[in-house]
């Protein structure tokens, strides 16, 4: 079991009233699936993503990783945890303006405190394998919406994460650079990493293996 | 790791170059003011280091107490010598009687030239820790001997060898060089002694000095001691202070106190008042000390203001850090590289500007200093002062940007909340109050030295020339030398004075006159005049008449100040007499036939002190003072005067001061202090300014969908000017309210110390707030008008 999520409740205080973001989530995730988040605008999907990815707290219920209570943990073992096992992609890139393609990789391997020459080796690997060696010394600025994603979820993946956690990963982008994206994806499933994507796209959804539907923070069969 | 965040840091000095230019260039202006502050609080401080024993030597200082008031001054009797030789002798390892440091020619061959120097005993050498280039330590053991410095020696000798040679002095006697000494620095007391000559000698060719060896009264002449290596300053001081009063029975009434004064404090704390050491210039070192971190401050504040303005940019850079693996921690240490590398940089450009400015600051401040390249602490302290800066100026962003919420900032959700300002908002505070209160307190030290220098001096200092006269060759030579110079057209009226016209020489007291109050110690400011005196200096007699050679009385006539009128209380002075109070042998009765106005010939900020002009009938002429003729140039008459003076005096050097330069030069302190100010006022502003700038493109860039959305809507240009400027306004505002009184409270305290001030006026204040809001809008309106003209369609869009 990778992630089990168990009665995961999140809210915020508004004007002595509880506003539930979260209400009552179960999920477990098996490794090698591949499973989309849908509901509509508000309903929670980023939250419960972003709580699966430990970038965001939950106020009760329990969150088991890899056998481990994440709840539990201390801010320095949970990091460490998410440094070894996650990797993120976004809607909107979120590649850092100021490095290249090749620095931008590099970063996450930098936190991981990685000697220098198998990072190196570890960059020269994936830019091999997403094609995009030639783009090595631009900018983002320089590269499409469709290029800066490829460049996203190769920096996701550049640490060997069990999980890929995708915040509408094509919002941003056409159909065609969509597809594209969603069939690197569907290979990464192949290959066996797990995935969770929350979308929007019933066409995009179609590529998991299964779907989660929320309404109001809450899970709807 | 380190190398990723340099080149972040770096790419982010590139991209934003306006910025960029902002942060360094003011943080390195900021610096490179502390640094020079330093170099010269440095040098202040380090004043006298030349001596090795500086801690041990002390100058023997006399406080005596007339009416009350206690006057202390370095200026001791000759007996006080042997009764502390043989009294006291094992407190002290050295000791030393001196002349006042004058002027004399040496002649050498055809080479005669005017140094100054002293006469001194012979532990000289050993107490002032001379660097002996050639000759003998000794040097002043004989009593034909000369000691002189290296470039006394060059001068005189060029390459030939200089010992053993002999030069003649004032053409009075001729010396025999024993020694050729290394000069003493710049930045030390001592300074100007280019030559010392055995006090034997000066003895030997003075006789009133040699008469006074018994003569408690006479106070003309200087005691250098340095105390014995287990002695104490405070300890030689206790046993020695009555040293005087026990000797000298007359001088019990004015209760002379003898102490030793350490020359740790000869630079620093040389201000006595009623008796008691009141500071001096380190009151100049601590102001200069808190105007340069003042203004490091002002350029850090900037750093700061312009990084946590920018957080909503870095902001996403942080929320992808975290999301990727970065603990706080390590932003922080990232942030704080940033800062360091920017410091450092700013460091370099601040040396840049330091050697760039440094010639020109000495010029200002009359200092030597020179950039301490080879001094390791130097160094040790840049570097500390970099870390220091670095983190002053990168903790706050640091801290701040490395707490943001992944989740927020990357959502675009986040909003710097009500109070993200206002930390930033407080700071700029801070930046006014410091750059008004600098504007205020510049412009009333201004204002002070333009009071003092138009204050009435009493007489005509324009076209004014006075002549040193001091070697016995002048002697019985003025009615010749008057006649010569007149008649050469060149000076229209010329007189003889014992003092020159801009300083006391001589004090006395010993008189009685008519209606003086019982007890009573006088005290007159006293010159020997030649009849002229008055008319040369075009000096108004305001009662009586001048003198005049037609009356043969007048040689014991005196004129007196109006000061001095008050002070004795006479109605009707003229007429009356002054009266010597020795009664057993009286010289002769002084008439006082005439009164003048007061004449400032002391400091300008103080009350002229009462003086006394008495006629000059023992050729006790110091200088001639020549009112030049007006119809001619001062070039054209200057080149007359030194014909005639060469024809008579042909191996002395003609010497001469504009009256009115040397009067100026009464302002060099308070001017040097008021440019100085004035310059690091005009900075500090500078650097605010830069600040808000950089702060108010920022704002203005952050707020660029919200003014679209007001301008689709209809806002006018003015009114979106009028938005972002009025935050600001406000913000300057308050910080005159705190300035102004700060200001009015240390300045009004300054001036204190002059008796005669300017008064504050409220106008200043206002003015200096009117500035400072003037000087605020047009900052802000750079950008505020450059964003309110933007066009919407373009700022919407983006979105």
């Amino acid at each position: 079991m990778l992630v089990q999520l168990n009665n995961i409740f999140k809210w915020v205080q508004s004007g002595g009233q509880r506003i539930f973001l979260l209400k009552d989530i179960n999920l477990e995730v098996e490794e090698g699936e591949f499973i989309s988040i849908m509901g509509p605008s508000g309903s929670g999907k980023s939250t419960l993503l972003n709580v699966i990815g430990m970038l965001d707290a939950f106020d009760e219920g329990e969150y088991n990783f890899l056998d481990e209570s994440v709840h539990s943990l201390k801010e320095k073992d949970r990091s460490r945890l998410y440094k070894q096992y996650i990797g993120f992609v976004f809607q909107s890139y979120h590649l850092l303006d100021d490095l290249t393609v090749q620095e931008n990789l590099e970063m996450p391997l930098l936190y991981k405190k990685m000697k220098s020459p198998e990072r190196k080796a570890k960059v020269a690997d994936i830019l091999d394998r997403f094609n995009i060696v030639a783009k090595k010394d631009l900018f983002p600025a320089q590269l499409s919406g469709g290029q800066q994603q490829l460049v996203g979820v190769a920096r996701a993946l550049i640490a060997n994460p069990k999980l890929i956690l995708a915040d509408e990963p094509t919002g941003n982008l056409n159909s065609t650079q969509s597809k594209e994206i969603m069939e690197l994806f569907k290979q990464l499933n192949q290959e066996g990493v797990t995935i969770v994507q929350v979308t929007h796209s019933e066409t995009n959804a179609a590529y998991g293996s299964r779907t989660i539907n929320l309404l109001d923070g809450r899970r709807i069969i | 790791m380190f190398k990723n965040y340099i080149k972040i840091a770096w790419r982010n000095l590139i991209k934003n170059k306006a910025y960029s230019t902002i942060n360094i260039g003011g943080l390195a202006l900021g610096m490179a003011v502390a640094l020079i502050i330093g170099l010269w609080m440095q040098d202040e401080l380090s004043h006298n280091n030349y001596f090795t024993s500086k801690d041990k030597i002390a100058q023997v200082f006399q406080s005596q107490t007339f009416n009350g008031e206690t006057d202390t001054g370095p200026a001791i009797p000759r007996p006080l010598e042997k009764a502390l030789r043989e009294g006291y002798g094992d407190n002290f390892k050295h000791l030393i009687m001196a002349t006042w440091t004058n002027d004399r020619y040496l002649k050498y061959n055809e080479t005669s030239i005017s140094r100054s120097g002293n006469y001194m005993q012979e532990a000289a050498p050993e107490l002032l820790n001379l660097d002996i280039l050639k000759g003998e330590k000794d040097g002043l053991r004989e009593i034909n001997s000369i000691m002189i410095s290296e470039s006394t020696a060059k001068t005189l000798f060029g390459s030939e060898e200089p010992i053993g040679k002999v030069i003649e002095v004032n053409n009075q006697y001729n010396l025999m060089v024993s020694a050729v000494y290394k000069d003493i620095p710049f930045n030390n007391t001592f300074n100007d002694t280019e030559f010392i000559i055995p006090w034997e000698q000066y003895l030997s060719s003075n006789e009133w000095a040699r008469n006074a060896v018994d003569n408690w009264g006479n106070n003309s002449y200087q005691m250098f001691v340095q105390i014995a290596d287990n002695a104490n300053m405070e300890q030689v001081t206790d046993k020695i202070k009555d040293v005087k009063k026990s000797l000298n029975e007359d001088s019990i009434d004015f209760n002379p106190q003898l102490f030793l004064f350490p020359m740790k404090d000869w630079h620093l704390r040389s201000n006595f008042e009623n008796g008691k050491q009141m500071g001096g210039r380190i009151k100049y070192v601590w102001l200069f000390g808190i105007i340069g971190v003042f203004i490091l401050l002002l350029a850090c504040i900037n750093f700061m203001n312009l990084s946590t303005a920018r957080s909503e940019k870095r902001g996403k850079e942080v929320g992808i850090r975290k999301s990727i693996g970065s603990q706080r921690g390590q932003l922080i240490y990232q942030f704080l590289s940033e800062s360091f590398l920017v410091v450092l940089f700013a460091y370099f450009l601040a040396v840049a500007l330091v050697l760039l400015s440094i010639n020109g600051f000495n010029d200002l401040a009359r200092k030597e200093i020179i950039f301490p390249w080879s001094d390791p602490i130097f160094w040790a302290i840049s570097l500390l002062f970099i870390l220091i800066t670095a983190l002053m100026a990168g903790s706050y962003p640091a801290l701040y940007l490395s707490s943001f919420k992944p989740v927020d900032v990357l959502k675009g959700t986040f909003k710097a909340g009500k109070y993200a300002g206002l930390p930033r908002k407080i700071l700029v505070v801070v930046q006014f109050t410091v750059s008004v209160a600098f504007i205020i307190g510049t412009v009333i030290v201004m204002q002070q030295i333009n009071y003092a220098k138009n204050r009435p001096v009493g007489y005509d200092k324009q076209g004014l020339i006075q002549v040193p006269v001091m070697s016995q060759d002048f002697t019985g030579k003025f009615e010749l030398m008057r006649s010569e110079f007149i008649g050469s057209g060149a000076v229209s009226q010329m007189s003889s004075s014992s003092a020159p016209t801009t300083a006391v020489w001589s004090n006395y007291s010993g008189y009685t006159w008519e209606g003086k109050p019982e007890g009573f110690q006088e005290d007159f400011a006293w010159s020997q005049v030649s009849p002229e005196f008055a008319s040369s200096l075009n000096l108004k007699i305001i009662a009586g008449r001048d003198f005049s050679r037609e009356f043969a009385t007048d040689s014991n006539a005196v004129l007196i100040n109006e000061t001095a009128v008050k002070y004795m209380g006479l109605a009707n002075p003229v007429g009356k007499y002054l009266k010597d109070s020795n009664e057993e042998d009286p010289a002769e009765p002084l008439k006082i036939i005439g009164v003048v106005k007061d004449m400032i010939a002391q400091s300008p900020y103080e009350p002229v002190k009462q003086a006394v002009f008495a006629y000059d009938k023992d050729n006790s002429s110091n200088y001639y003072n020549m009112r030049l003729n007006p119809d001619q140039s001062a070039g054209e008459n200057l080149a007359v005067i030194e014909r005639v003076f060469k024809e008579h005096f042909p191996s002395i050097p003609f010497q001469y001061d504009f009256v009115d330069q040397e009067y100026g030069r009464k302002f060099a302190a308070e001017e040097r202090i008021g440019t100085l100010s004035g310059i690091f006022t005009a900075l500090a502003i500078l650097i605010s300014c830069l600040g808000l700038f950089g702060l108010t493109s920022f704002v203005a860039e952050q707020r660029t969908k919200e003014i679209g959305v007001r301008k689709v809507l209809g806002a006018s240009v003015y009114s979106v000017w009028n938005m972002l400027s009025k935050d600001f306004l406000k913000l300057v505002i308050i910080s005159c309210f705190i300035a102004v009184p700060i200001a009015y409270f240390v300045m009004n305290g300054w001036l204190q110390e002059y008796p005669y001030r300017v008064i504050l006026k409220w106008w200043i204040f206002a003015l200096a707030t009117v500035g400072a809001m003037l000087v605020t809008v047009i900052t802000v309106s750079f950008q505020a008008i450059k964003a309110a003209r933007a066009n919407p369609v373009k700022s919407l869009r983006t979105e």
